[in-house]
């Protein structure tokens, strides 16, 4: 990635779309707008001072939604380029509010809340198309019950949990769990609050409000005429904080029983090999899987994991042995069934109910956090892509490609590579980034050539 | 890159997308010499492999 920043031969045009792709292969004009990021991009050094000041938390997509970043935001700390970005639909200024805080802090004197759209016309020989996948959204299967049971996450989430970077630092608790101890946060907060209040009564009166509350519940209060006169007040602030406190204090015995998950369970082909979605194979989720269950592992050598599946297919140099060594030392069992439906028992625990097809038998099993192996589709907002483009997809949204050449498109001179193509995993989309960039410098040298001629 | 004819040639070459593919492409023909235009629609690069802790079947570092 730093390579792509550094290499003379690459302009990078981060935050920026292709807007319209004119002419022919060799001769294109693509129109690419590059959005206003409202940070001088040559000025910002990517202290990150802005980010601590800015008053604005908004959902970070980066974890997967299970963190917080700021209005002014780096997608991720290494990023490339890493220049800030002010979100133009939470920032206060940007929305007509008052604010520029981050301004006053910036050093580099970097932040422009004037800056505009820039479009550019780029004069490109060949276009290669290298825009992904999005996973499948399993709300769609509402048997499985993402989304309204806690504890039943997205492979994508999950690995946001293992990673050390990421909105659990690494540790595997589960979102039930940590949505407790948000609410005990705020609830803390609350109560910190209320306690301040209390304490000029506590002072003037020398009692605790504890004391007062029960002496003046069973009528043992002998007020003087100062008290009198604050005890209306007082009863009404220490009801009001109880209503906090009662609560606070159930959670935090609640807490206590808190611990990282240690039984998974990864349900693969969700959405994938699914008549109902997407009839063929994503290709990586068994492997993505497998190594998730071994990472999980390494953390905590007293996880088990268990993978669910029609069949574990590791087509790949090296991926046969990688599931066997994960059976062996990694504590992961294969289990061939496919998944009906998931509950929760009381302890938000995630039920699976499975057919084993070896015991041909319906079992039920809990687990401390389900991961679902969500299906490889195509990236979002890839007909407007194709309408940009001018070329075609195939039936679930892929861009077409003709078998005998694989990596062109149906509009000369573009190419597509990696996901944008089909579902592959990483060694194979390298491989075919490789070939597509081969494929278009074959493009323009031979219309060169003819020109030249 | 220009020829004389009639019609302007260019052999520069726009990738759209800053994922794993992308970047792969982009490298491939910068170091062939080929000047690159990276397109890539999120404030960084990195694509979905960012997001990973750790990539299969090494177990190897993503980023």
């Amino acid at each position: 990635m730093l390579d792509v920043g550094r290499h003379p031969n690459i302009k990078l045009l981060a935050y920026s779309e292709l807007e319209k792709l004119t002419g022919e292969a060799g001769n294109f004009t693509a129109t690419v707008r590059k959005k206003a990021r409202y940070v001088e991009e040559d000025k910002c050094t990517g202290c990150g001072a802005c980010r601590e000041v800015c008053p604005t938390p908004v959902i970070d997509l980066y974890n997967e939604g299970h963190a917080r970043r700021k209005a002014i935001y780096s997608w991720f700390a290494q990023g490339i380029p890493s220049t800030h970005t002010i979100d133009p639909d939470h920032c206060r200024v940007l929305t007509g509010k008052k604010c520029g805080i981050c301004q006053k802090k910036c050093q580099a004197g970097a932040i422009n809340f004037e800056q505009k759209d820039t479009v550019l016309e780029l004069p490109v020989g060949a276009v290669i198309l290298a825009t992904g996948y999005d996973v499948f959204d399993p709300e769609q299967i509402p048997e499985y019950r993402y989304k309204e049971i806690d504890n039943v996450v997205t492979a994508m989430e999950f690995e946001r949990f293992l990673s050390a970077s990421g909105p659990t630092e690494g540790h595997v608790y589960r979102p039930s769990d940590r949505k407790v101890k948000a609410e005990i946060a705020e609830l803390d907060n609350k109560v910190r609050k209320s306690l301040k209040g209390l304490e000029k009564f506590e002072k003037d009166h020398g009692m605790t409000s504890a004391e007062f509350y029960a002496a003046h519940q069973n009528g043992s209060l002998n007020p003087t005429e100062a008290l009198e006169k604050d005890r209306d007040k007082w009863v009404e602030r220490y009801s009001a904080h109880l209503e906090h406190e009662t609560p606070l204090l159930a959670l935090k015995e609640k807490a206590k029983g808190f611990k990282s998950a240690k039984k998974l369970a990864f349900i693969q082909c969700v959405g994938s090999r699914d008549l109902r979605f997407y009839p063929f194979c994503s290709g990586y989720c068994c492997m993505h899987a497998i190594k998730e269950a071994i990472i999980s592992h390494e953390h905590d050598n007293d996880t088990r994991s268990v993978i669910f599946g029609m069949d574990i297919r590791a087509v790949g140099k090296g991926f046969e042995e990688y599931k066997i060594r994960g059976g062996n030392n990694s504590n992961i069992v294969y289990k061939r069934s496919r998944v009906a439906e998931i509950t929760k028992d009381g302890d938000e625990r995630p039920v699976v109910i499975y057919e084993d097809t070896k015991e041909q038998k319906v079992k039920k099993e809990a687990f401390d956090l389900v991961i679902l192996a969500t299906a490889c589709g195509p990236v979002k907002g890839a007909g407007k892509i194709a309408e940009t483009l001018d070329i075609q997809m195939d039936r679930f949204g892929f861009f077409k490609t003709d078998p005998a050449n694989p990596l062109d498109t149906t509009r000369a001179g573009v190419f597509v590579c990696g996901c944008a193509h089909s579902p592959m995993d990483i060694p194979e989309s390298v491989a075919q980034a490789s070939s597509a960039a081969a494929r278009a410098v074959q493009a323009v040298m031979k219309k060169t050539d003819q020109k030249a001629s | 890159m220009k020829t004389t004819g009639e019609t302007i040639v260019t052999k520069d070459i726009l990738v759209l997308g800053g994922g794993i593919a992308g970047i792969q492409s982009s490298l491939d023909l910068a170091e062939m010499g080929f000047k690159v235009y990276l397109v890539e629609r999120l404030p960084s690069i990195g694509g979905k492999m960012a997001q990973l802790d750790k990539t299969f079947p090494t177990n190897d570092c993503a980023i």
